[in-house]
């Protein structure tokens, strides 16, 4: 078992040459340089005249291709989009209507397109890329492993704490509600039992006597009016 | 310095092999024609797949099963929408992760995420010999946590062992026809494998209980004074309750939740 190289058998060769320069060779390089400049505004020269994507040839520069928002390059596609205004323009050549890729210049109506894009070797050309993906050794799967898991109980652990916190603000809620509940009942009982009161005062004040309709509505009156009865003005 | 190694960020090379002279997998099937060509094609049309599937290398099919797996199956819904346990399937087939790293996904990672042990099992039956199969699934057999799965007629629930007894018995699995494999007794016959353990020990004896118990229940039915210790003494309980489909209910072993 081994931690590199293909289980399907790829030969995994150092295909690696020692490099030899010397002053010549540097020198026909750096004409080279001049030649390759100068052959590359002419095509893209010629491409724009045709109406042509011009994408530029590898020439061993170009970076690895790494996966969308994978854990270790979250920042890396940030910033590679941008989304213009509908109405800007159509087309596909130049700034549009829809998802505009800057590197290409290129515009595309929908997302599914602009994935197809992004994917394209054309694009990963233009963005110096060479769509070649690093093999991961076991370690790093193992350490990959590790790291989710571990983001993994963190978020379980911050689950728990809100759930607490809201389990606590659900408790005082009911607690006011109940507590509420408890002053209504109070105030009805208090209510009631003025009442109750009002009404035993009126019994006593007329005693077990049955009141007869009209038999007291003069002295009613007469208290109402501040008088308790005739003669005791007298007394005063 | 030695060359970095690496993969195609895209599946074209990979799926331009096929037929020609592309590496083969370790059981000696293509790997890019294990899945079929409707199938195939689904999958690299499928949004899932063009987001998620792109430049992902063996660290990163961790990361997307965590993110992004939550069903086992095939393809699903009235468009045979492909699932993204099945895209992942498609990228490891491309991949062709190392033995090393299939035991990553198996033990380590598999203990802590189910569906991760899930993907390498069926993986693992795609693209290794007989033998291998055998002898690194069945030991996966003991684990008996729930797994969802989704399919043509909807959502269902599984195990982990009762997919891996699926891996081992069935011909076609989450859209895909499984190669076909020596039978195990076969294998002990060529002394190529040990004979099988079972953890809840010998199937024979657990069948003769199972015999016992329903002798015994009909004797309880007969004097229903007699009923009591009876189901306490039985290893297997009855799973006539369990509202699985039919072929899911065929081998299950008893379970504790
Ligand atoms: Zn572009």
């Amino acid at each position: 078992m081994s931690n590199k190289g293909s289980a399907y058998g790829q030969a995994a060769g150092d295909t690696d040459f020692r490099k030899k320069y010397d002053l010549d060779e540097y020198a026909a390089k750096a004409k080279q340089r001049e030649q390759d400049e100068k052959e590359e505004r002419k095509a893209r020269w010629e491409a724009k005249m045709a109406g042509k994507k011009y994408y530029k040839p590898l020439d061993g520069s170009e970076t690895l291709t790494t996966a969308r928002n994978a854990t270790q390059d979250m920042s890396k596609m940030v910033g590679k989009t941008m989304l213009v205004p509908a109405g800007a323009g159509v087309g596909k050549r130049g700034r549009g209507a829809g998802f505009y890729c800057e590197h290409c210049d290129l515009t595309f109506k929908d997302n599914l397109q602009w994935l197809d894009h992004q994917n394209s070797p054309q694009h990963l050309r233009a963005i110096g890329q060479t769509g070649e993906v690093r093999k991961a050794t076991a370690a790093e799967v193992h350490a990959r492993i590790e790291l989710l898991w571990e983001r993994e109980q963190e978020k379980k652990r911050e689950q728990v704490v809100t759930l607490k916190e809201r389990l606590e603000v659900h408790k005082e809620r009911e607690e006011k509600e109940r507590e509420e509940k408890r002053k209504k009942r109070k105030e009805l009982e208090e209510r009631k039992r003025l009442e109750r009161e009002e009404e035993l005062k009126k019994k006593t004040d007329y005693g077990e006597d049955v009141r007869i309709e009209g038999e007291h509505d003069e002295d009613d009156m007469m208290a109402a009016m501040g008088f308790t009865g005739f003669g005791n003005t007298g007394k005063k | 310095m030695t060359k970095t190694e690496t993969h195609r960020a895209d599946e074209r090379r990979f799926l331009d092999e096929r037929g020609s002279a592309g590496p083969l997998a370790p059981n000696g099937l293509n790997p890019a024609t294990i899945m079929e060509k409707a199938v195939r094609e689904r999958i690299v049309d499928s949004y899932f797949y063009k987001e998620q599937c792109f430049a992902v290398n063996e660290a990163d099919i961790v990361d997307r099963v965590v993110e992004h797996v939550d069903f086992i199956g095939g393809v699903y819904g009235v468009v045979q929408k492909p699932t993204p346990f099945l895209c992942l399937a498609f990228k490891l087939l491309q991949l062709a992760p190392s033995d090393a790293i299939l035991e990553e996904y198996l033990k380590f990672g598999g203990e802590k995420f189910k569906y991760l042990r899930a993907l390498a099992v069926f993986y693992i039956r795609l693209t290794r010999p007989d033998k291998e199969v055998y002898t690194r699934l069945e030991p996966l057999l003991e684990d008996g946590r729930k797994l969802r799965r989704k399919g043509r007629n909807g959502t269902s629930l599984t195990y982990v062992d009762v997919f891996i007894d699926d891996l081992l018995t069935k011909d076609r699995v989450c859209a895909t026809s499984l190669w076909k494999m020596r039978k195990r007794d076969i294998l002990e016959d060529l002394e190529l494998l040990e004979p099988r353990v079972s953890p809840l020990g010998n199937i024979e004896d657990l069948l003769e209980e199972e015999d016992e118990r329903i002798k015994e229940e009909e004797n309880r039915d007969r004097y229903a004074d007699d009923s009591g210790s009876v189901r306490s003494m039985t290893p297997i309980k009855a799973d006539s309750s369990d509202n699985m489909d039919v072929d899911d209910l065929e081998d299950r072993q008893d379970r504790s939740p």
